[in-house]
């Protein structure tokens, strides 16, 4: 079985399960169940965007929450200002892509933990800076709060997942996929043998800010009122790390089941205790890095070899 | 005594040592000869403990180094003079010095160590305080072979000592090695100026391509006609006495 | 100008605290080739130390240094031996890398049990002197500001002090040049490993204890340390102690001085745009000495 033959089918299950969710709001349509699969969605789009620059082109990106909270910002103000939601979502993702190939230029020539701290720190300046400019929390008008349908919201960002999900997919298959891996196992003999890695690695970072934009203008779009700083805060990006690390970096699956597993946890234990979550999933990512850095769908695949063999064995 | 048996090695998929056998007996002087990447310094770094050989034995006074760490290697009586020196650039000559003496069945008598490392090289006495980076090649070559000094080592290893030497610096080297041998010191030695490594080793071992393809004493191995065709080259058409060219 | 002058003075006096916030990380760092942004996390926990030993015991903050930097010492060796110790098997960008990682779970880990003991209220320790003001000219000096600065001083010279003169210390230093080398002169580097993350996780722990007397602790403050420590050690590169200092130092001139300028928001930005501005000239010699 071929790696791509191994993601198309992946793809066909994940699309497959997003197309049965399209009927829960006929079924099912209580608001809070509606709320718990948006989280999920939203999550598993924030953490497949930020598997394609981790998982295929090697480069772990903690400024991610910048291109969230610019998706959000700039969602936010042309869509209050009257501008259709997805026009002004195009715009916000256009705005974060922008500002990540301006940014990407200088930022890979950081190597490895280097690229890590450095956009770290621009995250950290954009957001302190959206702050300052932006002190007061945006509500919604009373109007649009009037109209405010919450189905509308979750069949967006049903769609948003379906396309993230189909992305990395198409990336994983393509030529194009192959060229990152190569630059993630190794960098010089890629370049070696005719693979751009800035041009890749840049093609990456369109693609992931592009989505990372999207969910935020999908953010703005779903919460009545919140702090225009605090999309752009570094929990997001740290969310995203957590849930593709624990789900498994690089692959399809892994950050989808990650995502599932996190928003999960997190909302049934914030039921008792606040941030506990975080205690867990902490150590649990501890764990991974040290014992298994392919997460849960590395796992998953050695319980299978291991019953695989015992089988044979028997 | 140092015995190596059957040793096979390397990094990652490349093989550098394919079964080799060798032994170096106490008190005696023994270079191994070869060719860039014949795996001369594979063998050193596993004596030392730097790379884990795949299989075969090392043993050093019967007792086997394969499974010790580098540290309690040193802490056995072998010291390696790496490829290349690496000192410690940024502190002073007799910092190097004295880390040389770091194992415990050395740090004791760091003091006399060093006074015998200054009696050795005496221009190092002069430049104690001055920071390894800022000595000239030749004295940092004399740091290295004196940090390996401290560790009160009976067994010395030396990988290329006089690489990028000037002649007058290399024959410098050389006679400390005669001295430090003359002590006691069991010498094993790389190196690439095989008239020079012949003229002062007791035996001598040619390694090609992972295997020992040759062994002798060091004049009838001068006087092998693989030997002086592949390493002595058309200069060694006039025969360099052994004794005289380096005095 | 008076203004000015006395928001510098605080500038300088916070300074002190970043360069031994730095001095731990950029120990660990230069010895261990490991990123442990978890650094912020360590120095919340040496603040929230003093603030038991003071909250429960009564004991004085400066004096509870006694205790936190033992205590650090000996979480510093736990923290090696069950995790960082794992990574350093790893060539260096792997390791980096990793480290990078285990840090961050470690950071949100501490984070969230620091939520759970402690709640997410700023905390700070009252002391009777914590009023006391000496007054120069038009400026005034909060005492217990200027004493946070002077021990960051002395506690960066016994640093250094060790380093240099003691048996091991030597060692790290060694093994921080060419850990190779340092493995051929006998030195157990493992060991040299495990004392430099020990030390350094000490150092977080003084400095916490410091922060927390002259300013405050919470859970939150982690990533906002690790950040200026970061920033200080690129600023004054790997090597020097004494120079990582006068980096603190130098990062708390600029804070102050672009918020005097900027206004007062501004004051977390210089230090991340020095940051970025060194990352951006040398990408590859960063850290280097």
């Amino acid at each position: 079985m071929t790696a791509g033959g191994h993601e198309r089918r992946w793809a066909i299950v994940i699309l497959a399960a997003l197309a049965l969710l399209a009927l829960l709001p006929l079924t099912a349509p209580r608001d809070d169940v509606l709320n718990f699969v948006f989280l999920i969605l939203l999550a598993i789009t924030l953490a497949e965007s930020w598997n394609i620059v981790a998982g295929y082109a090697g480069q772990v990106n903690l400024g991610h929450a910048a291109f969230f909270g610019l998706g959000a910002l700039v969602t936010r103000m042309l869509w209050t200002e009257g501008a259709p939601v997805l026009l002004a979502m195009a715009a916000g993702a256009g705005t974060a892509t922008l500002f990540a190939l301006v940014i990407g230029v200088a930022a890979f020539r950081l190597r490895g933990a280097y690229f890590a701290i450095g956009t770290l720190a621009l995250g950290e300046i954009l957001r302190t800076t959206v702050g300052n400019v932006l002190p007061e929390i945006s509500t919604l008008p009373a109007a649009t709060i009037a109209s405010y349908r919450l189905t509308q919201r979750f069949y967006l960002a049903l769609g948003l997942a379906a396309v993230s999900v189909l992305a990395v997919a198409a990336l994983a298959t393509s030529r194009l996929g192959l060229g990152m891996r190569a630059i993630r196992e190794d960098e010089e003999a890629a370049e070696s043998s005719g693979v751009g890695a800035l041009s890749l690695k840049l093609t990456a970072l369109a693609l992931s800010t592009a989505l990372a934009g999207l969910a935020g203008g999908l953010f703005a779009y779903y919460h009545i009122s919140y702090y225009p700083s605090h999309p752009f805060g570094p929990h997001w990006t740290f969310d995203a790390l957590l849930m593709t690390f624990i789900g498994g970096v690089g692959t399809l699956q892994g950050p989808v089941l990650g995502a599932i597993l996190y928003i999960v946890l997190k909302e049934y234990l914030a039921l008792r205790w606040v941030d506990i979550h975080l205690l867990i999933f902490g150590a649990l990512f501890v764990g991974i890095v040290l014992l298994l850095p392919g997460g849960l769908v590395q796992a998953a695949e050695r319980a299978r070899g291991v019953l695989g063999g015992a089988r044979r064995a028997a | 005594m140092l015995e190596i048996d059957g040793l096979q090695a390397g990094y990652g998929d490349v093989r550098a040592l394919f079964g080799v056998t060798l032994s170096v007996g106490a008190g005696e002087i023994v270079a191994l000869l070869g060719p860039n990447g014949a795996g001369k310094s594979t063998l050193l770094n596993c004596v030392a403990g730097l790379v884990r050989p795949r299989s075969g034995a090392i043993r050093w006074d019967g007792q086997d180094l394969r499974t010790l760490g580098a540290h309690l290697i040193v802490e056995r009586g072998v010291a390696l003079v790496p490829e290349g020196r690496r000192l410690f650039g940024g502190m002073t000559v007799q910092e190097n010095l004295e880390l040389g003496a770091f194992a415990s069945r050395a740090w004791g008598g760091r003091r006399a160590g060093l006074e015998r490392v200054y009696t050795l090289f005496p221009v190092l006495a002069e430049r104690r305080r001055t920071a390894v980076q800022a000595l000239s090649g030749g004295q940092q070559q004399m740091v290295a072979v004196g940090r390996a000094l401290m560790a009160s080592p009976r067994l010395l290893m030396l990988d290329e000592p006089s690489l990028g030497l000037a002649p007058r610096l290399v024959a410098a080297i050389l006679e400390a090695l005669v001295a430090i041998n003359r002590a006691g010191v069991t010498v094993f030695l790389v190196e690439q100026n095989v008239p020079a490594a012949l003229s002062l080793a007791h035996r001598g071992y040619l390694l090609e391509g992972g295997r020992i393809v040759g062994e002798g004493s060091g004049a009838s191995l001068m006087a092998d006609e693989h030997v002086r065709r592949a390493y002595l080259g058309p200069l060694a058409v006039r025969t360099p006495s052994p004794q005289g060219e380096h005095q | 100008m008076s203004v000015l002058a006395q928001q510098l003075l605080l500038g300088l006096l916070i300074g002190g605290l970043y360069g031994l916030a730095a001095a731990g990380l950029s120990l660990v760092f230069g010895v261990m080739r490991v990123l442990n942004v978890a650094h912020g996390e360590l120095i919340m926990l040496g603040g929230y130390g003093a603030f038991w030993l003071a909250a429960l015991f009564g004991v004085d903050p400066f004096a509870s240094l006694v205790l936190v930097i033992p205590g650090s010492l000996l979480l510093g060796a736990l923290l090696y031996w069950g995790l960082f110790g794992f990574v350093v098997r790893a060539h260096e960008e792997t390791r980096i890398k990793n480290s990078l990682l285990i840090g961050f779970g470690l950071a949100l880990a501490l984070h969230a049990l620091a939520v759970r003991l402690w709640t997410a209220d700023e905390r700070s320790i009252p002391t009777s002197y914590g009023g006391a003001v000496l007054s120069v000219g038009e400026l005034s000096i909060p005492l217990v500001r200027l004493a946070t600065l002077t021990l960051a001083l002395v506690l960066i010279g016994a640093l250094q002090l060790l380093l240099s003169r003691w048996r091991w210390g030597k060692a790290i230093r060694a093994t921080a040049e060419d850990w190779q080398a340092a493995l051929l002169t006998g030195i157990d580097i493992r060991r040299a490993y495990l004392l430099a993350f020990a030390l350094g996780t000490a150092l977080a722990g003084a400095a916490g204890t410091l922060v927390t007397v002259a300013y405050s602790v919470s859970p939150s403050i982690g990533l906002e340390w690790t950040l200026k420590a970061l920033i200080v050690v690129v600023l004054a590169g790997l090597g020097s102690m004494l120079g990582t200092f006068v980096g603190g130092l130098v990062l708390g001139l600029a804070e102050a001085a672009s918020a005097a300028t900027f206004g007062g928001p501004y004051r977390e930005i210089v230090g991340l745009v020095i940051f970025v501005v060194v990352l951006a000239v040398r990408p590859r010699g960063l850290f280097g000495r």
